[in-house]
C-alpha cells in the first residue's frame, strides 16, 4: 500500500501510440515488474507512486495511463485537462511513434489549455537496441534526433528501458522536479477545479507558496 | 585633616538613608527574621558609600575640620539610647578610615572582617569587641609613618572599642557596629600607623582608579608632572616623614583635581623618582590592595544586594500573610492548581494537542481509514474519470437536444427518461432469486452472478480482481481465531470494503468507457446489465461486511463496546460503498443514454 505520506499530488499523463511500452514503464516505475505480454490499455488506467524532489519534498505521482489505440483517442482526450505533466512515449525502435509525437503534444498542450504542462519526450524500449536482430528490432529514432526535437520545442528527453529499468525512474522524476520548480517560482498553483495539483491530504490547510524557500533546481536530460 | 572631611560626607550620606532604615526596623521589629534582613540590607549600603566617599574625598580634601568633633559625635552616639538611632549613621565614618587600614592588611584579615560581617546575627559581640581589643601585628608595609602614634588615632580606636560594646544593645546600628567592628579588626592594627595619612593616600588613589577607569586617562603626562612635583617636594630624607607626608597628600590631592586622569602608575612612577618618598611606595601597593578588596567588596557586595531583594521581597510579600496564602488566594493560583504562567500555557497546550489528537484519531477513524484506502485502491481515480466522461457525454447530448428541431427534441427527452427509468434500482425482494449451486464456491458463485448479470452487455469486463479479491477475504477470515486482535480484523473489514468498492466502480468505469468505443449500441439490454451489476456489487459489499461483523461477534473480547463500535463503522462503510457504487452507475446513464439517441 501507499504511504499516505506526502505533500504534493501531481497528475501526470502518458501519451502515446499504441504499443510504444507506456503501461509497461508505469509498471516497471510503480511495481519494479516488467511484464512480456500485456493487454492493451482500455481507455485509462491507474498507477500511483510517491517520490521526492530534490529538497525532500514528498509527491504522490498520480499516473493516467491512456489507451493508445485509435479508437479510445476521443475518451482519452477526456482525461488530459486536469494533468500537470504529460509523458510522451514513443518507439526507439519505431519510427511512426516518434513521428506521432508532434501530433500527440499539440493534441495536449490544446485540451491542458488554459495550463502549461511540463513534457517529457521518452524514448522506449531501448533494451531492444543492439542485443539480436531477429525479433526485428533495430534502432529507428536516434538519440540525436530525439534530442534536437526536444530541445527545440523546450522538452525534457530521455531514453528509457522497462526491461532493465534503464532511466525509468530518470523519466519521471524529472517530470516532477520540473513541476515542482514551476510550484516554487510561482508558475503553478493549486486551484480549486483542476486537479494538476493538489496538496497532500496531511496538509489539509493547503500550503502559502510563497514562504516555501526559493530553489532553483536545474533538472538535466541525457 | 583630609579624612575628617570624608567622614563628614560619609555621615551626610549615612543620614540620608537612616530614616528609612528607621522606618523599617520598627515594622520588622517583631521577627527575628527581620532582624537578620536589616543586617544583610545593610551590606551593600556600606559598601557603596565607601566607594562614594573615597571619590568624593578629593572634592571636599580642603576643609579640613572636625575630626576630633567627630570622635565627640561618636562618643555620644555610644550611649544607648533610643534617639541614639538618629546618630547611627554617624558610626559609619569610621569606616573610610578602615578601609585603606583592610588593604593594607593580610587578605586573612580582610577574610576575618567579612566574617564577623555575615555571621553577625549569630555571633556574639562582645567576641567580636575582643578580636578588636589585642593590637594588630604591624601591616606588611610598615613604613615610617605608621610609626608615628597618633594621640587622636588612639582616641578614636578608644572610642571606638567602647562604641562596639555599647552598640550591641541596639539593632538599629548594629549593622553599622558589625562593619565597625570588622573594620577596627584591621584598622586598629593600623590605627597607629597615621590613619589619616594612609586614608588620603588611598582615597586619592582609588579616585584616581576609578577616574580613569571612567575616562580617556593620560597617565603618562600625569606621571611627569606628578613626579616633578614629588621632585620639588621631596628634598628631604624620609625621617621628616609626619609633618611632609601630610603636605603631600594634600598636594598630590590637589594634583589629583587638576588632572584627574592619573593613574595607579602615577604613585608608581613618583616612588620611583624620588626613591626616599616611602609613603608613595606605600601608597602604590596600598592602592592595588585597596582596589583589590574594594573590588571584592563590591563584587560580595553585589551578591549581597540580590539576596537582600529577594529576601525582602519575600518578607514584604510574607508580610501578616504566612506562607502566601492569602496572596495566593488572591491571584486564583489555587493550592498547586496552576501556580505559574508557564504552567497555565503549558496545560493549554497540553489541551490543544490532546484535543488535536483526538480529533485525528477521529478523522482518522472515519475518513482516513476508508477514504484514503479507497483512494490508494484507485477507486477515487475511477470515479473521477467516470465524472469527466460523464459530463462529457451529458454535454454532448444537450447539444443533440439543442441542435434537433422541437418535436424530435421531445422524442430524444423521452428516450432519455426511459433508459433513467431502465436504471431504477430494483426493489431487494428477489434475495432467494437465484441459489447457486453447491458444487460452486463462494468466489466462483459471485463470478458466476456478475456475469450472469452483465451477459447482455455486450462488453468483456474484467471481473478477475474483484473475484480474486473475494477469494483471499474468504481465506482470511477462514484463518481468523480467538487469537487474532479484534481492531486487527476490523482494520481488515475496511480495507476490504474499500478495495471491492474501487474494484467495483472500476467495472463501472471501464464499462462506460467501452460502452463509448461500442459500435453498436443496445441501450436498454446495457441498461439492465449495468442494474443487474449493480444489484450484484452492492449486495457482495453487505455481504463482506456480514462476514467482517459476525466474526467480530464470535471473537471473545472483554471490550464489547469497541466490538460493537467496530461493527456499526463497518455497516457504515459499506453503506458508504454501495452508495460509492450507485453513484457510479448513475455517472455511467448518459453513456447509456447517448447510445439511445
Amino acid at each position: 500500500m501507499v504511504d499516505p505520506i506526502f505533500d504534493y499530488q501531481f497528475r501526470l499523463i502518458l501519451i502515446g501510440d499504441s504499443t510504444v511500452g507506456k503501461s509497461s514503464l508505469l509498471k516497471y516505475f510503480t511495481d519494479g515488474k516488467f511484464a512480456e505480454l500485456s493487454d492493451p490499455t482500455v481507455g485509462v488506467d491507474f498507477f500511483a507512486r510517491i517520490i521526492e524532489v530534490q529538497d525532500g519534498t514528498r509527491i504522490k505521482l498520480q499516473l493516467w495511463d491512456t489507451a493508445g489505440q485509435e479508437r479510445f483517442r476521443s475518451i482519452t482526450k477526456s482525461y488530459y485537462r486536469n494533468s500537470v505533466g504529460a509523458l510522451l512515449v514513443y518507439d526507439v525502435c519505431n519510427r511512426s511513434s516518434f513521428e506521432h509525437i508532434p501530433l500527440w503534444m499539440m493534441e495536449a498542450k490544446r485540451h491542458i489549455e488554459p495550463h502549461r504542462p511540463v513534457f517529457a519526450l521518452v524514448g522506449c524500449k531501448v533494451d531492444l537496441v543492439g542485443t539480436d536482430n531477429k525479433n526485428g528490432a533495430r534502432r529507428e529514432v536516434t538519440c540525436e534526433e530525439a534530442r534536437m526535437f526536444a530541445e527545440e520545442n523546450g522538452l525534457h528527453h530521455v531514453e528509457t528501458s522497462a526491461k532493465t529499468g534503464l532511466n525509468v525512474e530518470e523519466a519521471f522524476v524529472l517530470v516532477a522536479q520540473e513541476v515542482y520548480n514551476r510550484i516554487q517560482t510561482g508558475e503553478y498553483k493549486v486551484e480549486d477545479g483542476w486537479d494538476g495539483i493538489k496538496t497532500g491530504f496531511n496538509r489539509p490547510n493547503g500550503m502559502d507558496f510563497n514562504l516555501l524557500e526559493a530553489e532553483t533546481v536545474q533538472s538535466t536530460c541525457c | 585633616m583630609p579624612t575628617s572631611d570624608s567622614e563628614d560626607f560619609e555621615s551626610a550620606d549615612e543620614g540620608h538613608a537612616s530614616p528609612e532604615k528607621k522606618e523599617r526596623k520598627k515594622r520588622l521589629s517583631s521577627s527575628n527574621y527581620s532582624d537578620n534582613a536589616l543586617e544583610t540590607e545593610q551590606k551593600p549600603s556600606n559598601t557603596k558609600i565607601k566607594s562614594e566617599n573615597v571619590q568624593k574625598v578629593v572634592e571636599k580634601v580642603k576643609d579640613a575640620d572636625g575630626w576630633d568633633d567627630f570622635d565627640i559625635d561618636d562618643g555620644e552616639t555610644i550611649t544607648p539610647e533610643p534617639a541614639a538611632k538618629s546618630n547611627t549613621p554617624e558610626k559609619t565614618k569610621t569606616k573610610p578610615e578602615n578601609v585603606p587600614s583592610i588593604a593594607k592588611d593580610s587578605k586573612k584579615s580582610q577574610d576575618t572582617g567579612w566574617d564577623d560581617f555575615d555571621d553577625w546575627g549569630t555571633e556574639d559581640v562582645s567576641a567580636d569587641v575582643q578580636k578588636v581589643d589585642p593590637p594588630k601585628p604591624q601591616p606588611v608595609q610598615s613604613k615610617p609613618i605608621t610609626r608615628q602614634p597618633e594621640p587622636n588615632i588612639q582616641e578614636v580606636t578608644d572610642r571606638l572599642a567602647a562604641a562596639s560594646t555599647g552598640g550591641s544593645s541596639g539593632w538599629g546600628w548594629g549593622w553599622s557596629v558589625d562593619s565597625l567592628l570588622s573594620s577596627a579588626t584591621a584598622g586598629l592594627s593600623s590605627a597607629t600607623a597615621g590613619i589619616s595619612n594612609i586614608t588620603s593616600q588611598v582615597s586619592q588613589g582609588l579616585s584616581t582608579v576609578l577616574e580613569t577607569g571612567i575616562g580617556a586617562p593620560d597617565p603618562e603626562e600625569l606621571a611627569r608632572r606628578t613626579s616633578k612635583d614629588q621632585e620639588a617636594r621631596v628634598t628631604k630624607p624620609d625621617n621628616a616623614q609626619k609633618p611632609t607626608a601630610a603636605g603631600d597628600k594634600l598636594t598630590v590631592v590637589g594634583d589629583e583635581q587638576t588632572w584627574p586622569n592619573t593613574g595607579p602608575n602615577d604613585g608608581a612612577n613618583a616612588g620611583a623618582n624620588a626613591g626616599d618618598a616611602f609613603q608613595f611606595g606605600s601608597l602604590f601597593s596600598g592602592v592595588t590592595k585597596f582596589v583589590e578588596t574594594t573590588g571584592t567588596k563590591v563584587i560580595h557586595g553585589g551578591l549581597d544586594t540580590l539576596e537582600t531583594i529577594g529576601k525582602k521581597t519575600m518578607e514584604v510579600l510574607q508580610d501578616g500573610d504566612p506562607g502566601l496564602a492569602k496572596k495566593r488566594a488572591l491571584l486564583g493560583l489555587g493550592a498547586g492548581d496552576k501556580p505559574v504562567l508557564s504552567q497555565v500555557l503549558r496545560e493549554a497546550k497540553a489541551k490543544a494537542e490532546e484535543d488535536d489528537r483526538v480529533r485525528e484519531e477521529k478523522r482518522e477513524a472515519k475518513e482516513v481509514h476508508y477514504e484514503n484506502l479507497f483512494d490508494d485502491f484507485e477507486g477515487l481515480v475511477h470515479l473521477e474519470a467516470l465524472e469527466m466522461l460523464s459530463k462529457q457525454v451529458s454535454m454532448r447530448i444537450e447539444e443533440r437536444i439543442r441542435s434537433v428541431d422541437a418535436d424530435k427534441r421531445q422524442d430524444i427527452k423521452e428516450t432519455l427518461q426511459q433508459v433513467a427509468e431502465l436504471c431504477e434500482m430494483p426493489e431487494e425482494d428477489e434475495d432467494d432469486e437465484e441459489s447457486p449451486s453447491e458444487d460452486l464456491s463462494k468466489s466462483d458463485a459471485f463470478l458466476e452472478r456478475l456475469q450472469t448479470a452483465t451477459q447482455d452487455l455486450g462488453l468483456k469486463l474484467q471481473f478477475q480482481p474483484l473475484v480474486k479479491q473475494y477469494k483471499e477475504i474468504l481465506d482470511y477470515i477462514s484463518t481468523v481465531d480467538s487469537e487474532t486482535p479484534i481492531k486487527t480484523l476490523y482494520k481488515r473489514g475496511v480495507s476490504t470494503l474499500a478495495q471491492s468498492t474501487a474494484l467495483s466502480v472500476e467495472q463501472y468505469h471501464k464499462a462506460a468507457e467501452m460502452l463509448l468505443v461500442k459500435s453498436r449500441r443496445s441501450t436498454a439490454d446495457e441498461a439492465d446489465a449495468l442494474t443487474q451489476m449493480t444489484v450484484v456489487l452492492t449486495k457482495h459489499i453487505s455481504e463482506l461486511a456480514t462476514l467482517f461483523t459476525e466474526k467480530l461477534n464470535a471473537l471473545p473480547s472483554d471490550n464489547k463496546e469497541q466490538v460493537n463500535t467496530y461493527i456499526t463503522n463497518l455497516f457504515l462503510e459499506a453503506g458508504n460503498s454501495s452508495t460509492y457504487i450507485q453513484n457510479a452507475f448513475q455517472l455511467a446513464l448518459p453513456i447509456l443514454q447517448i447510445g439511445a439517441v
